[in-house]
């Protein structure tokens, strides 16, 4: 009893990681930018097709290629920044909402059209490989894939608390009109607030792809989470999205585990919905205004 | 539009014999098939203009309402016999009485985390649905025996008769939001899309009102979802809350023009007419393509018309047909 519990705890945290580099991005764009970008899963999609191709054409181990899904998708989401949200950008929700929403749908049918519906893996030689801790039993894949999301999260942390740069973007993100009176530069702000949230939504994909199978409706699973994460974690909040997306995780995983296979997301939402009915400004909220 | 009150009244008389001749006129089923679609959707997008248009709460989650209608009157009529007819009522009541929870929680959220927050609930519906094996079939779901011509049970052996059907419901659907529109609710609606705040410090009862049209929303959308499912004599948890319901729901809005009362239908008549283009040109073999090109038209229409084809059509009238006297 107290092994499978166990067990499905470190399953739990271990997608966890991965729930928190997509949820981080959920969160720091609606931070920064104020709009939830509905695409985010789509970018996680397409960091494991960057993979999956480099594997598969060149040999490039996926957890190397990092080092190219990253910076196209952090040079994807400037320009997207740049041509696409920052004409939607003021008060009126639907123009926002429905942009990323669109875009969303755009690139997951365009996949389905450029690479079918078939499920892609790639096998690496570790794939198979599983540490035997007492009763336990820790994929190293999905390990490394946990440390590797940790340490990007702790290199996003210092990057918003110790350069001038990330500091603007709390700035923005505190209050964007006195940031602007400042002198910070809004849209170079916003635009490496995007990059950066995607680049993380590419690091997930090519994480991901040593243990996952990539697919078009991938991103689905993984920004449903996200949402709920950031939700749970207050909205804007990068350390309440980290913490969320890991017990997201655990309990998707408990769900699994003594509820049903197929009810990791009943649990999921459960959670979400509890929270709004008790606590609508999430976790993170800090009481009274 | 500023025509006059007899000009409307020749233009409704016109309208409404030609779409009654319709299917006699064009007898191909293709053609009706997709008429019906077109009335169909048309509906669905009336009863999600009425919150998502006019009080701007963007929901992503109609799909809840149009599957409950569904699996109501389909349990009602596999399991007990009763007639789709009063379960298409029924459905549209258990909709209401379930938009009253939904509502509670997902109105806690302004903006795109009330979108989330609808998306959430239409897809723990769709779960719930997949577990109820006993009395609601699972994920097999299940075939709508066939009676032949039965207008009683809402089936029918021509393809015409279900598109009298679903022309009634859409011009029901239009006649409300026509009502509710020129009412004080209507204005209440709007002052609530533009800033919910300053709407209700102004006495706005804004949970009320959002309340209220919320239950008349999922009534009508359930509507359909019993009108489909008896149109296509199958049920299953993923079709019935299918995510591209209320996506299709919110599309043909925003693309016609969110927050009139004719946007939904001008936007349907685009969208489905360009996805049976497609189809006809390319077959069925390219999967994503419909969907592809729908994303692409919201794009356009986000970026350069957000007020959807009725706002363009008013400009170009205005501009090269009549000239608008400058506003003040």
């Amino acid at each position: 009893m107290w092994e499978t519990l166990a067990q499905a705890v470190i399953n739990g945290l271990l997608i966890g990681g991965i729930y928190a580099l997509v949820s981080i991005g959920v969160t720091l764009i609606f931070g920064v930018v104020k709009i939830v970008n509905f695409a985010q899963g789509e970018f996680v999609m397409i960091g494991m097709y960057i993979s999956f191709f480099l594997a598969t054409q060149f040999g490039i181990d996926p957890l190397v290629s990092l080092v190219v899904s990253m910076p196209v998708l952090f040079l994807a989401g400037v320009l997207i920044q740049h041509f696409l949200i920052r004409r939607v950008l003021g008060p009126n929700d639907m123009p926002q909402i429905f942009l990323t929403f669109a875009l969303s749908l755009l690139l997951l049918n365009l996949s389905l059209m450029l690479f079918s519906a078939n499920y892609r893996t790639v096998h690496t030689s570790y794939s198979d490989e599983a540490w035997h801790i007492g009763g336990l039993y820790i994929p190293v894949a999905k390990l490394i894939a946990f440390a590797v999301a940790m340490a990007l999260s702790g290199l996003l942390w210092v990057f918003l608390h110790t350069t001038d740069l990330g500091r603007a973007m709390r700035a923005a993100s505190q209050n964007r009109d006195v940031a602007m009176l400042m002198g910070i530069n809004p849209n170079r702000v916003f635009a490496v607030a995007f990059g950066t949230a995607l680049a993380l939504a590419g690091a997930a994909g090519s994480l991901l792809m040593p243990f996952y199978s990539a697919y078009p409706f991938v991103g689905q699973v993984f920004v449903l989470m996200a949402f709920v994460a950031v939700v749970m974690g207050t909205l804007g909040n990068v350390m309440g999205a980290l913490v969320a997306s890991l017990m997201m995780g655990v309990a998707e995983s408990l769900g699994i585990q003594f509820v049903g296979a197929d009810s990791g997301l009943i649990v999921v939402f459960a959670l979400l919905l509890l929270t709004l009915a008790f606590r609508p400004s999430g976790l993170g909220a800090k009481r009274g205004r | 539009m500023q025509t006059s009150g007899n000009m409307k009244w020749l233009w409704l008389a016109i309208g409404a014999v030609v779409m009654l001749a319709l299917p006699q006129l064009v007898t191909s089923s293709f053609a009706i098939d997709i008429f019906i679609r077109i009335l169909l959707f048309s509906f669905i997008g009336v009863a999600w203009n009425l919150m998502g248009g006019y009080a701007k709460q963007l929901s992503l989650g109609h799909a809840a309402y149009f599957g409950l209608g569904a699996y109501t009157s389909t349990i009602m009529q596999v399991n007990y016999g009763i007639s789709p007819w009063i379960g298409m009522i029924a459905g549209g009541v258990v909709a209401m009485l379930a938009s009253l929870p939904i509502g509670w929680l997902c109105f806690r959220l302004r903006g795109p985390y009330f979108t989330i927050a609808t998306i959430a609930t239409a897809q723990v519906l769709m779960l719930i649905f997949l577990k109820f094996r006993d009395f609601a079939w699972g994920a097999e779901g299940t075939t709508i025996p066939n009676l032949g011509s039965a207008p009683l049970m809402m089936q029918f052996e021509e393809k015409s008769s279900y598109y009298y059907v679903v022309l009634g419901l859409l011009i029901v659907g239009l006649w409300i939001t026509h009502q509710i529109e020129k009412s004080w609710i209507g204005y209440y609606l709007v002052a609530i899309g533009e800033d919910e705040d300053a709407a209700e410090a102004i006495g706005v009862n804004a949970p009320k009102i959002k309340r209220d049209i919320y239950m008349i929303s999922a009534f009508l959308t359930a509507l359909a979802g019993t009108f489909y499912t008896q149109y296509i004599y199958f049920i299953d948890p993923a079709t019935a809350f299918s995510f591209s319901v209320s996506i299709e729901a919110a599309l043909v809005s925003i693309v016609g023009g969110i927050g009139t009362l004719w946007g939904p239908v001008i936007g349907t008549v685009l969208l489905e007419t360009t996805s049976a283009l497609l189809q006809s040109w390319l077959g069925s073999s390219v999967g994503g393509i419909q969907l592809t090109v729908y994303s692409l038209i919201l794009m356009a229409v986000i970026l350069w018309r957000p007020t959807g084809l009725i706002g363009f059509a008013t400009d170009v009238y205005h501009r090269y047909v009549r000239r608008k006297p400058a506003r003040a």
